[in-house]
């Protein structure tokens, strides 16, 4: 036990931060450093052929203060802050060469980072407002009041699981966690190996940290969260392990073995809480899952790096084209082989004892579930009834612990796999080249970045009851393990476990892996992808979701708002307004108009043409003539001279009346038509009712 | 009489903008060059410093009648802590944006009268802020359609007609809305004024008997001065505008229009309404909705958008209905929150409206697709632009994050404390949280899409073109000079302190929060 130090800067973000310093935190602080040192001097090299190599050494220092940040944090909001600057300078290392390729795994990158991120901060949220705190332990403590059945009402407590399992999404999708893993696979093949090394070492293991606080701390003894863990961890497990056994791209393949590790640390959180819950002793689950994160930091530190080694020189990572290249290089050898005997779970290497307590841990809580001892501590614990049946049947258990040693299995045939390949296999045109770059394919700094790291993984592996009971003594009170316990590693009953998964990856190696994985084209043997194109949940799933249908959905629904709804709504608005308007005006207008067409008429002008109407032109010319005549009778003409000829007028009044019988005549004949149809229905009725 | 200082910071910009645009009828012919410069700079930064001096000293609560138009409708000017807040926030802000613009004009015809009428903008927007009554505040309001509509037309193109026409169609008629709250006001007001007084103004009396009557007069004046803050039905002048050159629509349509439509919204519901007589009721609810349905809309509309300026613009839609929301939550904390949001989003949008400017005065590109690479060429540019988008976002470590932190913590606990009085509407606080937080994502994907396209351009086959090109104006397409890289420095900064040490902001705001509701 150590003393824990605390560190406040008030004020700063609003807020306030709140850092410690446990012995979990210290531990995960010098992994950082010590892995942010290695990857520093072998980035010296790996980089010395790029441009822009400032940007990335501004971004991975700028990780590495927001990194520690994360694992130093004690409460929710230091830890939130420094985890959305992770994932924002992280980005720039995906993105770094800035190839088609890694825009798009960028892009996958930012996409999970950011959605993990507002899902966690609507967590937050939700956490904030029940416990009015984000300090990990007041909040912890409020939150296990609240599950115990301390707070107001039941909705409290739904809210609660709300909370934590947004939160368990938003650090999921970190860690890398099975419907979320999807951008290890995608990201780690296109940044520079050195970022690898780390996203998958540590970057991941801030979303564990995480998981840890909400299992731990939060849910901790709480049989549901523990199984929804569990689940979560025996998926992910299995699922990596495929994929890493299917690839064929060798970083593409520790990506993919990177998810499946996190597999086993998940499930055995799940199992630790699950026998806490069971009231029973869960150190041995608490040591392993804290060991594991360990071991698969260092492990995937030495095995990225020396998948860097090879791509600075080949600039290439089919297993086709740098099959081979280790050969005759025993600095690369060495480093390879500890990390893939150490990630296999070899004895006397450090996976063996981590992987060995997380399966003592699972074979523990079958045991129990056996002996029906649990029937005891159901009864007190607030579990959803259908989670109870699971929980308790000892099938599912012994099903969880084959998962286990299967995916144990596959870890070691995809590690032989890209052994075999690397080492022993030969390049059927460039071997004499590769075998020429016997010396100079790595300086001395850069090899003992990788092989001084790869030797610490066999000194852990050799000296478990010293060097790795105290780490796990440091680190597990963070996790709620609380004996110190001395395992014996080296028992057969434990070797047994480790024994069974390595039999199982050296069948399947030599199976599937020799037999269906790899396709023999004249004399010389290919690595195949037989993993179907279309299953890929990224382009399955969360593409077309995020980029079809809710733009889609959105989209439609908006632009139809903008561009038909808004301007229609506007047109009638107009419309009817101007409708109003004009009647209003016409009020006025009107009564003017009236006066216009009636009492004050304007006279007309009478044309004088006469083509055409015969009878007004007679008729017109003889009332001339008559008041010629009259008028010269009289003797108005002298005072008024000519009157205008009486035709022009005659021709317009022929007119008028003519039309008038035009239309008359229309009317009559339409009338009569009409008078036609109707009788001759009649008479077809009457004919109808006549005869039927 | 020394109350009469007060009107000097409203008055002196609008007598200077005058006294340009007279000797610009008059013919005079230096106004156009370095002098015009001189003045305008000299008339706006004493103003500011006036303003802050005000601010500093004793005038706190004082209050002047500068005249009466009749009886009870007098012209009056207060300073109080909210008033003062944004007439500080102007005060700050003006004179860069007025740094900034005079650089980015120099080229233009006509500049006279553009920076008469910005100048007088400024006196109207600080006489918005130190209104003391409703009255006034409508008064400054209206006059405030009326000084940015030429601002607007200002290019004279057809666009710019037709976007300066609907702008003008749209305030005046969400005024005439939010003219019919002032009457009702007025008549059940239990002083007999219209003055500004936390906790509302209306007589118990209406309040009980008239309660519905009251609700929709005050959800008909949210709409009317929400026309200016961008609320969902009358958002459209908002885009069309910002076919205006990019100083008017940076400091007019990111701050001074629309802050002054969410500032009269607060004013109209915490100090002539009331929270408490408000707060629970289908009036709260409904705008409310209003809100969050923009906030879906700005910033999914701003996704679709591919012209940068309208795509800041949706954005800006988006971003006050953020400061609507709070103010719509009625409780101190939330008019702290959406004042808050009111400080960090002037400053964050400000910020990214001036990078745009500054790219399209150096390399007149208006487009989202054509920033490829710029991020190289003009670092300084877009080293600001990321911590506006950053801030935007909502990222921790910026002023953005605070606002939002802010505003769902407001709403979550207005929300809970509805749940225990067993209103129907406690679900659209929670609601809102989400709304944010999708709009969040939303912001996320329109601004880095920028920032991404800047940094990691696009390698095709036109990239050696583009190299070609770059090699002939390599010197256009640099950084813009000091004038307009001082205020996009200084815009930064403050979005960074804002972020790193929020407490003494989030003090005031609780002041002023707690003081009003």
């Amino acid at each position: 036990m150590m003393q824990v130090y605390d560190l406040y800067a008030t004020g700063f973000g609003g807020m306030g931060l709140h850092f410690r310093l446990d012995g979990f935190r210290l531990v995960y602080a010098c992994l950082a450093v010590l892995m942010w040192t290695a990857c520093g001097i072998f980035s010296r090299e790996y980089m010395a052929h790029y441009e822009k190599r400032k940007r990335y050494y501004i971004f991975f220092w700028a990780t590495f203060i927001a990194t520690a940040g994360v694992f130093l944090s004690a409460d929710l909001y230091t830890f939130f802050l420094f985890f959305e600057i992770m994932s924002f300078t992280s980005y720039v290392w995906v993105a770094f060469d800035e190839r088609k390729e890694s825009l798009r795994a960028a892009q996958t990158y930012l996409a999970v980072a950011v959605i993990g991120g507002m899902t966690l901060l609507m967590g937050l949220f939700i956490l904030n407002n029940l416990c009015g705190t984000l300090e990990m332990d007041e909040a912890a403590e409020r939150a296990r009041q609240i599950l115990s059945g301390g707070g107001d009402t039941a909705g409290e407590r739904k809210l609660l699981y709300v909370s934590g399992v947004m939160m368990l999404v938003g650090f999921g999708a970190k860690a890398g966690v099975f419907p979320l893993h999807i951008w290890l696979p995608k990201a780690h093949p296109v940044a520079p190996a050195p970022a690898s090394a780390l996203l998958s070492g540590i970057l991941t293991k801030t979303g564990i940290f995480g998981v840890i606080f909400l299992t731990c701390h939060m849910f901790s003894g709480n049989g549901a969260w523990g199984l929804l863990i569990c689940v979560l961890g025996a998926v992910t497990m299995l699922a990596g392990a495929f994929l890493a056994l299917f690839s064929v791209d060798l970083k593409r393949t520790l990506a993919c073995s990177s998810v499946s590790q996190i597999g086993f640390i998940m499930t055995g959180l799940g199992v630790s809480s699950l026998l806490s819950w069971a009231g029973e002793e869960n150190s041995l689950a608490v040591r392993g899952v804290f060991l594991h994160m360990v071991n698969h930091s260092l492990l995937k530190l030495v095995l990225f790096l020396c998948a860097g080694a090879v791509f600075m020189n080949l600039h290439e990572l089919n297993l086709n084209e740098i099959r081979g290249f280790g050969r005759r290089k025993p600095a690369l050898f060495f480093s390879f082989l500890m990390g893939a005997l150490g990630i296999s779970g070899v004895p006397f290497w450090n996976g063996y004892v981590s992987k060995t307590l997380l399966h003592e841990a699972i074979v523990e809580y079958r045991e129990l579930t056996v002996h029906h001892t649990l029937d005891v501590g159901l009864s007190g614990a607030p579990v959803f009834p259908e989670a109870a049946k699971v929980l308790l049947s000892p099938a599912v258990w012994t099903v969880t612990e084959w998962i286990f040693l299967l995916a144990g299995g596959m870890t070691a045939a995809y590690m032989l796999k890209l052994t075999v390949a690397l080492f022993v296999e030969r390049h059927p045109v460039r071997q004499p080249e590769f075998d020429s770059m016997g010396t100079s394919y790595m300086s001395l700094p850069g090899s003992l970045a990788i092989s001084l790291p790869a030797a610490l993984l066999f000194f852990l592996g050799l000296t478990p009851s010293v060097t790795m009971d105290f780490i796990a003594d440091l680190g597990q009170s963070f996790l709620g393990g609380k004996t110190a316990e001395s395992v014996a590693y080296w028992s057969w009953k434990n070797m047994q476990g480790s024994l069974i998964s390595l039999g199982i990856g050296i069948v399947l190696y030599l199976g599937p892996v020799r037999m269906w994985l790899r396709k023999r084209v004249g004399d010389t043997w290919y690595y195949v992808d037989r993993w179907p194109a279309w299953l890929d949940l990224e382009n399955l799933i969360y593409r077309p979701v995020l980029t079809v249908l809710l733009p889609g959905i959105f989209g439609t629904v908006f632009t139809w708002t903008d561009e038909r709804l808004f301007p229609a709504l506007a047109r009638t608005f107009m419309a009817v307004s101007a409708v109003f308007c004009r009647a209003m005006d016409q009020m006025a207008d009107g009564l003017i108009l009236l006066a216009r067409k009636t009492t004050h008429r304007q006279v007309k002008e009478h044309r004088s043409q006469s083509e055409g109407n015969w009878l007004a032109v007679i008729v017109g010319t003889a009332e001339d003539i008559l008041l010629g005549a009259s008028d010269c009778l009289t003797g108005r003409r002298r005072r008024l001279g000519c009157r205008p000829s009486s035709v022009g007028r005659m021709c317009e009044r022929e007119r008028d009346a003519k039309h008038v019988i035009n239309m008359v005549e229309e009317s009559f004949s339409f009338g009569l038509m009409l008078f036609c149809i109707g009788l001759c229905t009649t008479l077809v009725y009457l004919l109808y009712a006549f005869f039927v | 009489m020394k109350g009469f200082l007060l009107t000097v910071p409203v008055l002196l910009p609008l007598m200077g903008g005058g006294i340009l645009l007279l000797a610009k009828l008059a013919g005079h012919r230096r106004i156009g060059g370095k002098c015009l410069e001189r003045v305008t700079l000299g008339v706006v930064s004493f103003n500011s410093l006036l303003v802050l001096l005000l601010l500093c000293s004793d005038m706190w609560g004082r209050r002047v009648v500068l005249f009466r138009l009749y009886s009870n409708l007098s012209v009056m000017f207060k300073l109080d802590l909210m008033g003062g807040f944004f007439a500080g926030l102007i005060a700050v802000l003006w004179p860069l944006a007025t740094l900034f613009s005079l650089a980015y004009m120099r080229e233009e015809k006509r500049k006279g009268t553009f920076f008469a009428y910005y100048v007088m903008t400024y006196g109207v927007t600080l006489g918005i802020a130190l209104a003391g009554n409703l009255v006034t505040l409508y008064i400054f309001y209206e006059m405030l359609t009326l000084v940015t509509f030429p601002l607007v037309l200002f290019p004279l193109s057809r666009e710019a007609v037709l976007a300066s026409r609907t702008y003008l169609y749209y305030s005046i008629g969400g005024a005439a809305f939010a003219f019919i709250g002032i009457i009702f006001v007025l008549v059940f007001s239990s002083t007999g004024t219209s003055e500004f007084i936390a906790g509302g103004i209306l007589s118990t009396q209406a309040m009980t008997q008239q309660r519905d009557m009251l609700l929709l007069v005050y959800v008909l004046a949210f709409f009317g001065f929400g026309v200016k803050a961008a609320l969902l039905p009358c958002y459209v002048w908002l885009p069309r505008a910002t076919v205006a050159p990019t100083p008017v629509t940076a400091l007019l349509h990111a701050v001074a229009v629309v802050k002054s439509g969410a500032f009269a919204v607060m004013r109209f519901t915490y100090f002539s309404f009331g929270a408490s007589f408000l707060r629970g009721s289908w009036a709260q609810y409904t705008v409310m909705a209003a809100a969050l349905l923009t906030i879906l809309f700005g910033s999914t509309m701003a996704v679709k958008e591919i012209h940068w300026k309208r795509r800041l613009a949706y954005s800006t839609v988006s971003n006050l209905s953020y400061i609507l929301f709070g103010a719509a939550i009625m409780t101190p904390f939330g008019l702290a929150a959406a004042l808050c949001h009111m400080a960090a989003h002037a400053f964050m949008k400000i910020c990214s409206f001036f990078c745009a400017g500054a790219v399209m005065h150096q390399t007149g590109k208006n487009y989202v697709y054509e920033l490829d690479g710029l991020g190289k060429r003009m670092p300084a540019t877009f080293g600001c632009l990321t911590v506006a988008s950053l801030s935007l976002m909502g990222i921790p470590l910026f002023a953005g994050f605070v606002s939002k932190w802010n505003l769902c913590g407001a709403a979550l606990s207005y929300g809970s404390s509805i749940v225990e009085e067993g209103k129907w509407g406690a679900f659209l606080p929670v609601l809102g949280v989400a709304v944010i937080l999708y709009s969040a994502l939303m912001t996320a994907v329109y601004m880095l899409s920028v920032l991404v396209r800047a940094y990691f351009p696009r390698v095709s086959e036109g990239s050696l073109k583009t190299a070609e090109t770059e090699e002939n104006d390599v010197c256009a397409n640099c950084d813009p000079g000091w004038e307009m890289l001082v205020p996009l420095f200084i815009f930064a900064g403050v979005i960074l302190f804002m972020g790193l040490y929020p407490g003494p902001f989030l003090e005031l705001f609780g002041r002023i929060g707690g003081a009003a509701a």
